[in-house]
């Protein structure tokens, strides 16, 4: 039952998101990269706000999952670096704590791009 | 063509044109987006299970890699953009949405060779979220200097 | 012979000797089943990369539509073609096979009819006897081209419009061609083929065995293609094709090579387009912005001739789409101008409704494909006696609407008409 419920609420918040999303495609007829960057900003705001760690407690990966996440490791990361390191810690802060995924998204990219191809597409 | 000025014609078009079908798409967003929300929750959940002495943090950035390879080779064997054009924001917005935005710019120009093709045009729709990303986080920690 | 500012007569007859096109398989599966030659199972072809295909898919109409006009290469005197890649390199490149004057042509989606009107003007003028008009679009290069890769999960936006995977040939020509001999050329058609690309090959021009082998193969499909061409029109004929229940957006397509040519369709006379900018911001709905270049140059046209829209049989619009063809109808209204029944938008009507393409085809290829293979038929088997042909196109490049440029369009019209054969 707690798992049902946790999974609920992740698939509410998620879903959420991603229905503001869908909106502001419909509304403003942005393309995919805009919205990316769009909510990557607002998970950097949260952060910075620190309303991110209360929505990220209720929803975990309702809120980690989408690029929301990823704004708001940027901006956490940031943080950290800054109070432990000063100037250098900012600079480099948010890069170390997103750079996992970064490298990954480069890797895998790299690597498919090797092995596939693009196919043309019927709809 | 002088009985139609300029600013009616752009009116014209602005109210008669197709617009999206709004609730079908947002509905589709909204359950394609927090399936994929709950798969991340899911194998996070697992990580948990299959090594319990991984730390919280370590458990969310493996969560990560694991998503972004699914993205990507979704990409790569051609369904994420079947999905995309059924669910929009759903799937562009999860992080698979990100990794899809790199990948199928490499794999679409990986017949124009590795070097200018792949590596290249990798970042051509990723790349102003990098952009955005690493300035914000700059702008973002020289703020923190100063709490 | 000019007539009033934009249009011109032909005064010595430019007559259509053959046609030839070649689409992809969605295309095949389309309102058109059933008019094209030669419709392609995959459209990479066989090839690596879709800009290759649609090179060769531009190469192989050329050589059909020669071939299918029982002539040889030495006696075309030039050839008009265009597309939509950068510096139009899908017919550049299709002309390294071919030792024939070529002149490069760019207009957008209006290319065909650009190409047709200069052809016409030329045989007219008496600076060639046959010339070739071709053009080709392929819905992978253009979209990688102008919009985004393939595989990124986009929605397309409702605007929208699906370009046409195809290329056609019409040959032009001063000479009247006689029954006799269209139909010796037709009979020949599958031999002459197969032996100019065996010939292209030993003279080391055209690529590999492999290619070879892959067009017998092409080729023996398109024979189960046309044997089975009854048995398409019928399956077709059930599937009512109604786009919002209009009655007018109806085709029937059943036509093979050997179908009854009983009229001659000549090019008499056509209206070169003015570039025309309504202020259309929106790169993704085209229709909007070029219905007014189609309606300008329709106006134009009924100056210049002096002529009314019921002196057609039909009128076509290229590929304005749906929405498109909703604006040039509203714009006509606005000047009092009324088209009932016997006005068809090509791209509009090219797709089935289930097939989601939003406002239908678009590119090079569509308005090429559907008068070569759908209009041109029509005209020859005697079901149209007069036809006015506006192809349209939207000249944008993908920096353009980046750098907050309005889209302009241009359309450009030519008449059809028919003489016993």
């Amino acid at each position: 039952m707690e798992y049902f419920l946790t999974y609920l609420k992740v698939f509410a918040v998620g879903g959420a998101i991603c229905c503001l999303g869908q909106l502001l495609i419909n509304k403003t007829k942005m393309s995919s990269a805009r919205i990316l960057v769009t909510f990557m900003l607002l998970g950097v705001i949260l952060e910075v706000s620190g309303a991110f760690s209360y929505l990220k407690e209720f929803a975990s990966a309702g809120v980690t999952v989408p690029i929301v996440g990823f704004g708001s490791n940027l901006a956490k990361g940031a943080l950290e670096g800054a109070s432990e390191e000063g100037l250098l810690g900012a600079v480099k802060g948010g890069m170390s704590a997103v750079s996992a995924g970064l490298t990954s998204v480069i890797v895998f990219g790299f690597v498919f791009a090797l092995l596939f191809k693009s196919k043309s597409k019927k709809i | 063509m002088n009985m139609l000025s300029k600013q009616e014609y752009v009116d014209f078009v602005k109210e008669k044109s197709p617009k999206s079908p709004m609730w079908r798409s947002m509905l589709a967003a909204f359950f394609v987006g927090g399936l994929i929300c709950c798969v991340g929750e899911g194998v996070s959940d697992l990580l948990k299970l299959i090594f319990p002495a991984m730390t919280e943090e370590d458990v969310a950035t493996w969560t990560t890699v694991v998503m972004i390879f699914a993205g990507s080779f979704l990409t790569a064997i051609g369904v994420y953009d079947k999905l995309g054009h059924f669910a929009g924001g759903g799937s562009i917005i999860p992080i698979t949405g990100f990794a899809n935005s790199v990948v199928s710019p490499a794999v679409e120009y990986n017949r124009e060779g590795v070097f200018f093709g792949v590596c290249a045009k990798m970042f051509v729709i990723a790349g102003p979220i990098i952009v955005f990303g690493i300035v914000a986080s700059v702008i973002v920690g020289i703020i923190g200097l100063f709490l | 012979m000019k007539a009033g500012k934009q249009s011109f007569y032909v005064d010595n007859p430019v007559y259509i000797r053959s046609a030839y096109t070649i689409v992809g398989p969605k295309e095949g599966e389309s309102n058109f089943d059933g008019c094209f030659d030669l419709v392609l199972k995959n459209d990479l072809w066989g090839e690596k990369s879709f800009e290759k295909a649609e090179s060769k898919m531009h190469r192989e109409a050329i050589r059909g539509a020669v071939c299918l006009a029982g002539l040889n290469f030495d006696e075309i005197d030039m050839m008009l073609a265009g597309d939509l890649l950068n510096e139009i390199s899908a017919s550049s490149l299709a002309m390294r096979y071919f030792q024939v004057p070529f002149v490069g042509l760019y207009n957008a989606c209006s290319t065909f009819s650009e190409s047709i009107l200069l052809g016409s003007a030329l045989i007219d003028a008496g600076c060639a006897r046959t010339v070739t008009c071709s053009t080709s679009s392929h819905f992978a290069s253009a979209e990688r081209q102008y919009r985004y890769p393939l595989e990124l999960g986009n929605q397309r936006t409702p605007t929208s419009q699906w370009t046409v995977t195809g290329a056609g040939c019409t040959v032009l020509t001063a000479n009247r061609p006689t029954r006799e001999e269209d139909k010796r050329a037709r009979e020949s058609f599958e031999e002459k083929l197969t032996a100019m690309r065996t010939e292209n090959m030993s003279n080391g021009v055209c690529g590999s065995e492999k290619e070879q082998e892959k067009g017998s193969e092409e080729a023996n499909g398109k024979k189960i293609k046309h044997s089975n061409i009854s048995e398409g029109a019928a399956k077709s004929a059930k599937t009512p094709f109604s786009f919002r229940k209009k009655e007018d957006d109806r085709v029937a397509p059943q036509c093979d090579k050997f179908y009854e040519r009983t009229r001659l369709a000549k090019i008499t006379g056509g209206t070169f387009g003015k570039v025309v900018d309504l202020g259309i911001e929106d790169e993704s709905n085209m229709g909007g912005a070029m219905a007014p270049a189609a309606a300008d140059t329709f106006f134009a046209h009924l100056e210049d001739t002096k002529s009314s829209p019921s002196d057609y049989d039909a009128i076509f619009t290229g590929d304005l789409g749906r929405f498109g063809k909703e604006a040039f109808e509203y714009i006509l209204s606005k000047e009092g101008i009324k088209l009932c029944g016997t006005y068809t938008d090509c791209g509009a009507s090219y797709f089935k409704p289930e097939q989601k393409t939003f406002q239908g085809g678009s590119g090079a290829g569509c308005v090429n494909t559907v008068f070569n293979g759908y209009i041109l038929k029509k005209l020859e088997n005697g079901t149209l006696r007069k036809v006015l042909v506006l192809a349209t196109g939207a000249l944008l490049n993908k920096d353009t609407p980046l750098q907050k440029e309005t889209i302009p369009g241009i359309s450009h019209a030519f008449v059809v008409e028919t003489e016993d054969f």
